[in-house]
């Protein structure tokens, strides 16, 4: 029941779906709702993190395939706009 | 070269019919020596005469026709263009043909530019073309309907060959020039709308000499960055020439072999390339082509928030459901008998019955209000362990509402027991143990407490505190004082 067995994003959003459903069903013991519950908790964490793990980056792959941050005019407005934004 | 173009020629060569109307109209000019009849030519003279006559009269000439015959052959081309009365031999040079736009196929309705001249060997004359298009059509669209026709036979631009883009893109990728609008409409949607995506950009001539190779080698390359989700290829708008990489084969290639989904936009919305066709998925505009990654994200979250919501709802149904369970089986008769019975015996102890009850009752709202907030924080990790913790709560609860009944119980029977005790000391039967005895008169069955009442020879019965003795009144005596 550890975030270790989550595959990736899609896969942990449509078990919490799935989670959700069966919940809804309600035919499960009370016992089995609350473990399912906290499965949910642990999937609903995982994808929000997923969701707010923020990159924010821009790079530049060069001809030699080499990674590098774009140059500040390419992204000109980006570091006020952030400022002023989120 | 086949008997059907050596035949026309040969009337030709019979002077008497054609020469007359042929070579009647340049007569005025420099007139070939043999125009004048008479002197015998040999067959390269007069067919030298006749080129001169056609490439000075014939400066250039452009032709419609239906392409036909076509063939390639050591980098020329050879076609024959006709129409319904007539068929004219044409050749192109490789560095007309380097220039061709489209591909040349029988059937086409094309026009060749060029001039005419004579293949001295065959005693042919042709058209040396150094342009060729279609006809009404211009060249690009044609090249671009074969192109699109040939690719679609393949199965490249099938619908299941689509792949749908991640359900969360957090990689995209760029493939664009760095100067062009499209990059600067890109970030700037992305900025707004997902300012958590990492973009990686890999610049490539979107137009000119080299811009298809270039934009494939791009694409190639961005798809092996670790992490990549989507990537998003295309330039801002303008001519057809402009956009013309994106009708490349090479580029459509690269589309369809990319590993990662591909978003095409090229232009603007009424552009409609080779590349939109190939790729998964077609933006009209690039700024359309991020707001597409972007509203993949803002789906996603609220497809979050709503499971979530879901989820907190499906419990709480499930603890309401409980809750009411709980409260049915306390008003139990197993439970609510309990106050009665105890009333039958002692007020105050169906007061503390009421009492116990009542503060069970609290107790057990007490938990599942514990419950409620334990469930409605999601963030709380250890759930179940706390809601496991109130559900003991509540059967602790229970378990010692039972036990405080058994103890009211037995305090109840020790007091019987005592006012038993207390009974016990006003019996009779314990005045007999201290040495007492009762005497019935067995005549009349009662107490005697007077001897006056009884007679020598009446029989009474003495009953002590163990056994009892019957005995015959000898004599009475009455009592001294007549107090009786």
């Amino acid at each position: 029941m550890s975030t270790d067995e989550i595959k990736d994003f899609e896969a942990a959003l449509s078990e919490l779906e799935t989670i959700v459903r069966k919940l809804e069903q309600g035919d499960l013991t009370l016992e089995n709702s609350l473990s399912l519950y906290e499965r949910g908790v642990v999937l609903s964490r995982y994808c929000h993190a997923r969701l707010e793990d923020v990159e924010k980056r821009i790079e530049l792959l060069n001809e030699r395939g080499e990674l590098k941050p774009a140059p500040p005019g390419l992204t000109a407005g980006s570091d006020t706009e952030r400022k002023g934004g989120r | 070269m086949t008997s059907l173009f050596d035949l026309p020629f040969e009337p030709e060569q019979q002077p008497e019919p054609e020469p007359a109307r042929v070579l009647s109209p340049p007569a005025s000019r420099d007139v070939p020596a043999a125009a004048a009849g008479g002197d015998i030519l040999t067959v390269s003279q007069l067919t030298a005469d006749v080129r001169t006559l056609l490439e000075s009269q014939f400066l250039r000439v452009a032709v419609e026709g239906e392409l036909s015959n076509c063939r390639a052959w050591n980098g020329l081309l050879y076609f024959t263009l006709k129409d319904a009365g007539a068929q004219l031999r044409v050749v192109m040079f490789r560095s007309a043909v380097r220039l061709l736009r489209f591909k040349p196929e029988d059937g086409q309705h094309v026009v060749a530019r060029g001039r005419l001249s004579v293949y001295d060997p065959k005693g042919e004359y042709q058209l040396i073309c150094d342009r060729l298009e279609p006809h009404g059509l211009g060249a690009l669209q044609l090249a671009y309907e074969q192109l699109k026709r040939r690719l679609e036979a393949e199965g490249l631009f099938r619908a299941e060959r689509k792949r749908p883009l991640p359900v969360l893109p957090r990689t995209v990728g760029v493939v664009t020039s760095l100067e062009g609008a499209a990059l600067h409409d890109i970030l700037t949607v992305l900025r707004a709308r997902y300012p958590q995506a990492r973009v990686v950009i890999r610049p490539a001539r979107v137009q000119g000499d080299g811009a298809p190779q270039d934009i494939a080698r791009a694409l190639s390359a961005i798809a092996r960055v670790p992490g990549m989700d989507v990537v998003i290829v295309g330039r801002g708008g303008g001519s057809i020439e402009d956009l013309w990489a994106f009708n490349e084969e090479v580029v459509a290639r690269a589309i369809v072999r990319c590993p990662v989904p591909v978003i095409a936009a090229v232009g603007h919305e009424t552009d409609v390339t080779i590349a939109d066709f190939a790729a998964d998925l077609r933006a009209p505009t690039p700024s359309a082509a991020a707001a597409l990654v972007a509203s993949r994200h803002e789906e996603v979250c609220g497809r979050l928030d709503r499971t979530r919501d879901r989820l907190k709802g499906a419990l709480e149904g499930r603890v309401l459901r409980l809750r009411s369970a709980v409260q049915t089986i306390s008003g139990a008769p197993a439970f609510a008998g309990w106050p009665a019975r105890l009333a039958m015996r002692s007020r105050h102890l169906a007061e503390s019955a009421h009492a116990l009850q009542r503060a069970v009752h609290a107790r057990l709202d007490r938990s599942f209000r514990t419950l409620d907030i334990l469930h409605a924080r999601l963030e709380a990790r250890d759930l179940r362990r706390r809601a496991g913790a109130a559900r003991g709560q509540i059967i602790g609860s229970v378990g010692r509402l039972q036990a405080a009944m058994l103890r009211q119980q037995h305090l109840h029977a020790a007091r019987l027991g005592a006012l038993a005790g207390r009974l016990d000391t006003l019996s009779p039967l314990a005045v007999l143990g201290r040495g007492y005895a009762v005497c019935w008169n067995m005549a009349h069955d009662s107490i005697v407490r007077n001897a006056a009442e009884l007679h020598a020879g009446d029989r009474v019965r003495v009953v002590l505190a163990r056994g009892t003795i019957e005995a015959g009144v000898t004599r009475t005596v009455p009592p001294e004082n007549g107090d009786s």
